[in-house]
């Protein structure tokens, strides 16, 4: 029982800290805005330049719509570890937390969990605005296929992206741990790079080789997939074999994290950097 | 003014690791967006991605190190210092801003090299009114930093969240990326109204014109005399509203107080 405790209160900790620093209901709104104009943003480019090309489809905006709102579930993983280990340094959490005798990989886990609970509501919201401001935009409907299923499908596929998501939170935890410095530097740039290569706005056959293969070994490639299977194309075939490559890139991406995590946390001991500030 | 404007370039210059983390957003922005329009095949209008970039590091810069900068500074105990020092705040406030315009330049030209070196984005500039937009656009963007960073002084760890929530809907409403106001605009008249109330729109949809258009001084005068004017108002009203919220920080002694 040590370690789902350890877990549950780690998340609530995380939850608390993302939404009760004011009324829930406006920290809900707040982090909703930036994700969902990042969405417009998306839909209204191509819609500038595919309307002025004369190229417009209604199933292309859908693409994006879906990819960019899902994005906003990503890219919110890749600053968790470091709210919860470079920050926690800061503040003598972290510090209680090594000492604790569950030591922090289920603390890491639990605050992708309360990421995982807080951005779901936000990819649920931006979706839906952006699917109705497209209309009145645009004058345009995405073309998504909206049911229980399909919602059901999606709602599955960012459960099953969770291995996924803890895998990425341990590797950054384990430079958290390291870094004193500049601590949000990496987290930018992999919430950016998760941009371009997790097929969030654009499919990954546009970058250019070897790159597109990147692309295509990200498990949230396959979120995407999975998500757009199911919201645009009602594809079960599409749907099944990228859940498939979604739980073992997220099974590979979660044990090698843990490995480096670990990894990290003695090398860090043995330093003597685990409490290290810069003043 | 100096002063302050050396230790903002002093900083950041002395400090390299500090490009690469100005770069992050804006080039991988940036460079998400070309792809985006690329992807579509519309290879022309990379060009507006990697300009929109550009700007972006200089918004971001405004909101990341004007806007919060008063807010931080009376965390760490320096503003109390500034007040007690006979230097005119406004000065420190525009020292600020110079120093963060250069300090913002390199990672804006490493945005538009590699962005160009990407995409070999091509451009027809007439460069005295690209040169005079950019002028007058960053005068009014740090103008617009100035009077946030005395609005943000009256709050505390809410500024943090504040400048989350309003930079992406700013990005959006000023068209960093594409047209957000006139001719090719996907919003109604009442929202490009709204969005052309953000000096970064004005400038924007003055620097396509000008950098992609070749349109010379004569055809974006009005621009220019718009953002001329938001600078001027801006910072009278930053300078106003920091003189007010100084005065009622000192009757209830919130200046020096560093976390809420």
């Amino acid at each position: 029982m040590r370690l789902p405790r350890a877990v549950f209160a780690a998340a609530w900790m995380g939850w608390q800290r993302e939404m009760t620093w004011t009324n829930p209901a406006l920290s809900l709104f707040i982090k909703t805005v930036a994700p969902t104009a990042t969405v417009l943003t998306a839909a209204a480019v191509y819609w500038f330049g595919s309307s002025a090309a004369g190229i417009f489809t209604a199933e292309r905006l859908a693409y994006i719509v879906v990819g960019a709102s899902l994005y906003a579930q990503v890219g919110a993983y890749a600053y968790v570890p470091t709210a919860a280990i470079a920050e926690g340094k800061w503040s003598n959490l972290y510090q209680q937390v090594y000492i604790t005798p569950t030591s922090s990989i289920p603390y890491v886990a639990g605050r992708c969990l309360a990421s995982f609970a807080d951005s779901a509501p936000v990819v649920v919201i931006s979706l839906g605005v952006a699917f109705y401001a497209s209309q009145a935009l645009f004058g345009a409907n995405p073309s998504l296929q909206v049911s229980a299923e399909s919602i059901a499908m999606v709602a599955v596929a960012l459960v099953v992206s969770l291995p996924a998501a803890l895998g990425l939170g341990y590797v950054l935890g384990a430079y958290s741990i390291f870094v004193s410095r500049f601590e949000w530097a990496l987290p930018s740039y992999v919430s950016g790079l998760l941009m371009i290569f997790s097929e969030a706005l654009f499919p990954a056959s546009v970058l250019p080789y070897p790159f597109s293969l990147i692309a295509q070994a990200l498990p949230f490639t396959y979120l995407m997939r999975a998500a757009r299977a199911a919201l645009i194309y009602d594809s079960w075939k599409v749907y099944l074999t990228s859940m498939f490559y979604l739980i073992i890139g997220g099974l590979i991406f979660l044990t090698l994290g843990i490995l480096v995590f670990v990894q990290a946390e003695h090398s860090a001991r043995a330093k003597g950097v685990l409490d290290r500030k810069v003043m | 003014m100096y002063s302050r404007a050396w230790v903002r370039v002093r900083s950041t210059f002395g400090e390299p690791a500090w490009l690469a983390v100005n770069l992050s957003v804006p080039l991988l922005s940036s460079l998400a967006m070309a792809l985006l329009y690329g992807s579509v095949g519309l290879s022309k209008y990379t060009g507006f991605a990697i300009l929109g970039g550009i700007m972006l590091a200089f918004w971001g810069n405004v909101l990341w190190s004007m806007a919060s900068q008063f807010n931080w500074d009376k965390e760490e105990g320096i503003f109390e210092i500034y007040l007690v020092s006979p230097a005119p705040i406004t000065a420190i406030l525009v020292g600020m801003s110079l120093g963060g315009i250069l300090a913002t330049l390199p990672s804006a030209t490493l945005v538009a090299v590699i962005g160009w070196l990407f995409f070999s984005t091509s451009i027809n500039p007439s460069w005295p009114s690209v040169i005079l937009t950019f002028v007058l656009t960053l005068a009014s963007l740090y103008a617009m930093g100035m009077l946030l960073s005395s609005l943000y002084l009256a709050y505390g760890r809410e500024a943090e969240s504040l400048n989350n929530a309003i930079g992406e809907p700013i990005n959006l409403l000023s068209g960093l990326y594409f047209p957000s106001i006139g001719f090719g605009s996907p919003f109604p008249f009442t929202i490009q109204f709204i969005a052309s109330l953000i000096p970064l729109t004005i400038g924007m949809d003055a620097l396509r014109k000008s950098v992609f258009y070749a349109s010379g001084v004569g055809s974006v005068w009005f621009d220019l005399v718009t953002l001329a004017v938001m600078a001027v108002v801006l910072l009278y009203l930053g300078d106003k509203a920091l003189t007010a919220l100084e005065n009622r920080g000192r009757r209830q002694g919130t200046l020096v107080v560093r976390l809420r």
